[in-house]
């Protein structure tokens, strides 16, 4: 029960308690697959919110529809399932009705960057204060097994029958082009490095991005699983790549699907004002007014 | 060709890019260009004609043509463009290719089949292959249980048939895919269920709106929001009487079988191209997954391309698809159009099965799903000496009032079963009222969230009525 203070950039920044990963654990068994990715970005999660020290109850945990969007009834957050693709949208709403909240946003590719796709770059230059977490398991998951827009091209999936003809869309530069301020990528099996990632993205101070490739066992290809993922995963920091460097980000953001770069891809150095502070100025502004009337 | 540097360069014509919309006539305060006379035979316009002798080069034309290789200031740097000079396109891509075809319309055509023995399809499958047999070779959807296994089966079945399944990005891209496929004028559709089917409602209002055949089978889930994925029959509202915004109609056709979900697939193109509309076959989650014989259709079908049709020949030059009507009398003539073909709908198609229906004097009402488990309880009370019989809508909209309405003079009592709050009987209840008809007593049977009716609350609910009467 030591006092640290929170510096995740948002208030209060009143002394709050320490927590473990148990805290955030909610008492919902999850019911995804045996061996499902998912299960280990919740236990990543759990570790990055411990860390960062927030009580559950100032966390919102918003996400769409799909297996990954189960996620939050696996914590002890308020969880908020909502409409298949518009997570992003509920999310800034309620950010907005309450920016000293901690909003996470989570859900799968489908969800992401099909249906949802275009709130994506409009979630972005708004710069609400939000983390998006992507489960990037390059199919659908919950409708068993269709195209997802990750899908590399040529896979063979129930709507794909002779192998798919469409470009998959890059997660990572779709956000980089857009001007996402922080923008990382993880895999569960690499617990730590996940688990960093997750903690740096809530603490960077406007709309952050994780793209975590997360593999389904039942639908997803048998060539993405844990085993090989980790075999094929490259730290960005080992590599020695600078996360101010944006156009650089770029460059390496461009081996999606080909290479798996694991670490933080870009952190904006001067974070430009989020949209929940011009908010909260608006409010302070009002605040003497009230008391006077 | 260069100019001295004191002169302002003269405009010129690519008479292949020009569309003849007049504007660059109006833009010249010198009168220099004229509406053309001689059709071009590669494009189909009739392009201006230039006189230049009194222009001045001040390239209001220029400005005014809203083609980007229309009008165009004559070679050498014009003051509009600075340093940078427009390549003439043919240089940069060759010619433009215009292949205009004299394409005649090609009718209706069947193509007998062999007869073969019934198969035992799923629901959704048995829909799917009644869309090819009525010549449906574009399907756009985006996978939602319980409708996903119709799409799943034609992006199996329609590379192969020289047709395309596309699996867009959300139901809202499906329902426009059709809105482009449906306005070329080929037969359409796309599978889906609830949640997706709310999200079309934008697309089917303005496909009505422009008279764009297409066919939505919408497979019943659970509701409102997510719900779950059992079936319920909570969309009757929507398709009925909510596609969109505005006055909008289009027939909704209630299978009860996978047999029916072949048939009335392929009956749902026939209306889509009669009335050029929208079609909503809607089904049950449990018709869409379960498995029934179904005998194949004798003939297949091609769908002649409509003459209203956008497509790239002659015949079809000219045409325009459209919802937009910005003069309020010409949107309401146009409204008053469209009020007049959902009469003609509403006075030929109205569809429905009876059952024991001749000496009824319970008349229990009743589609899809839950009317197999009416069917059964007819049975039973008929078993107990009750004279039950079952009408069954076939259409949804328009309600088949015609064929109920002779039955009224015997029943004494309705009884409305459903998986809904009472949807069927606010439709049942409308079309009475509009038929000036006093209804019966009429009593129902609701189940909701994915329960179905059972055939004993049926037949319970049928003796319960009766015990009443005795
Ligand atoms: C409007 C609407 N359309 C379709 C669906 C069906 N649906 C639920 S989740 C999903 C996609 C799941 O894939 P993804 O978002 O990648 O998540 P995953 O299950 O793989 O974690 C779909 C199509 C829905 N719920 N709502
Ligand atoms: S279907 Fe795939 S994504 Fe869904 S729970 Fe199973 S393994 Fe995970
Ligand atoms: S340059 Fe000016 S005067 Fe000449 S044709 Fe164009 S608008 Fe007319
Ligand atoms: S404005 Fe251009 S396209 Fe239109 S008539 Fe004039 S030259 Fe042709």
């Amino acid at each position: 029960m030591s006092s640290t203070t929170a510096d995740c950039g948002c208030p209060p920044a009143a002394p709050v308690e320490t927590y473990t990963a148990k805290d955030f654990r909610s008492t919902l068994k999850p019911i995804w697959c045996p061996g499902c990715g998912d299960y280990g970005v919740v236990t990543g999660l759990y570790r990055a919110l411990a860390s960062i020290g927030r009580p559950p109850h100032e966390i919102a945990f918003v996400s769409g529809i799909g297996c990954s969007s189960r996620i939050p009834g696996y914590t002890t957050a308020y969880g908020f399932n909502t409409v298949h693709g518009r997570a992003l949208p509920i999310a800034q709403g309620i950010k907005m009705a309450n920016p000293d909240l901690l909003v996470l946003v989570a859900g799968g590719d489908g969800d992401g960057f099909s249906i949802g796709g275009g709130h994506v770059p409009h979630a972005i230059r708004r710069n609400l204060d939000l983390t998006y977490i992507v489960m990037d398991n390059h199919i659908y998951g919950l409708t068993k097994g269709q195209l997802s827009p990750t899908t590399p091209r040529g896979a063979k999936t129930s709507t794909s029958s002779y192998g798919s003809i469409e470009e998959p869309v890059n997660p990572l530069l779709y956000v980089l082009a857009y001007g996402c301020g922080f923008v990382a990528q993880a895999i569960p099996s690499d617990m730590d490095g996940m688990t960093k990632v997750i903690e740096e993205a809530i603490r960077y101070p406007g709309f952050s991005f994780v793209n975590i490739q997360s593999p389904c066992v039942t639908f997803g290809d048998p060539e993405d699983q844990a085993k090989v993922q980790k075999a094929k995963m490259k730290k960005l920091s080992d590599l020695g790549h600078d996360p101010a460097n944006r156009l650089r980000a770029m460059e390496l953001a461009q081996t999606y699907g080909t290479d798996l770069y694991t670490g933080v891809f870009y952190r904006n150095p001067n974070p430009p004002q989020t949209y929940d502070h011009y908010i909260r100025e608006r409010q302070e502004a009002l605040r003497p007014k009230q008391a006077a009337a | 060709m260069s100019h001295p540097t004191n002169v302002r360069p003269r405009p010129f014509l690519e008479p292949a890019y020009c569309k003849g919309c007049l504007r660059c006539v109006e833009a010249c305060p010198k009168h220099c260009i004229t509406p053309g006379s001689t059709l071009n035979p590669a494009t189909g316009y009739t392009p201006v004609e230039l006189h230049l002798d009194h222009c001045n080069g001040c390239a209001l034309c220029v400005q005014a043509c809203p083609e980007p290789f229309g009008l165009r200031l004559d070679e050498g740097i014009s003051h509009l463009e600075g340093e940078f000079r427009l390549e003439d396109p043919t240089k940069l891509f060759g010619k433009k290719c215009v292949h205009i075809t004299e394409a005649p319309i090609e009718p209706d055509a069947e193509f007998p089949l062999p007869a073969c023995e019934p198969l035992v399809l799923k629901g959704a499958y048995a829909s799917a292959i009644g869309a090819l047999f009525a010549g449906c070779r574009h399907v756009f959807g985006y996978p939602i249980t319980p409708s996903t296994e119709g799409a799943e089966l034609m992006a199996k079945m329609l590379p192969k048939l020289g047709g395309s399944f596309v699996q867009a990005v959300s139901e809202v891209a499906a329902v426009n895919m059709m809105y482009g496929a449906g306005g070329a004028g080929v037969p359409a559709m796309t599978f889906t269920s609830s949640p997706g089917f709310s999200l079309m409602l934008e697309g089917v209002s303005y496909m009505i709106g422009a008279e764009v055949p297409g066919v939505f089978v919408n497979i019943m889930r659970g509701g409102p929001g997510l719900g779950n994925i059992a079936p319920e029959q909570a969309d009757i509202k929507l398709a009925c009487r909510g596609l969109g915004h505005g006055n909008t109609h289009a027939p909704v056709l209630a299978p009860s079988t996978p047999q029916e979900m072949l048939d009335l697939t392929m009956r749902a193109f026939e209306l889509a191209f009669r009335y050029r509309t929208p079609v909503v076959v809607l089904g049950d989650g449990y018709l869409g997954q379960m498995t029934g014989a179904v005998k194949l259709p004798p003939a297949a079908r091609r769908m002649a391309r409509p003459d209203w049709a956008v497509w790239g020949d002659r015949p079809h030059r000219h045409n325009l698809i459209s919802s937009i009507h910005l003069s309020e009398p010409d949107l309401e003539a146009h409204n008053e159009h469209l009020g007049r073909k959902y009469a003609a709908i509403t006075k030929r198609e109205q569809r429905a099965d009876l059952y024991r229906c001749d000496d009824a004097e319970v008349l229990l009402v009743a589609c899809n799903t839950p009317a197999r488990m009416a069917k059964g309880a007819v049975e039973q009370a008929r078993a107990r000496g009750i004279k039950a019989g079952l009408f069954r809508p076939i259409t949804l909209w328009p309600f088949p009032i015609d064929a109920l309405a002779p039955l009224l003079t015997r029943a004494g009592q309705i009884i409305v079963v459903e998986a809904s709050a009472g949807q069927l009987e606010d439709e049942l209840r409308l079309a009475l009222s509009h038929a000036g008809r006093v209804p019966p007593p009429i009593a129902h049977v609701r189940r909701q969230g994915g329960v179905l009716p059972q055939q004993s609350e049926i037949l319970a609910k049928i003796e319960e009525t009766q015990e009443a009467f005795a």
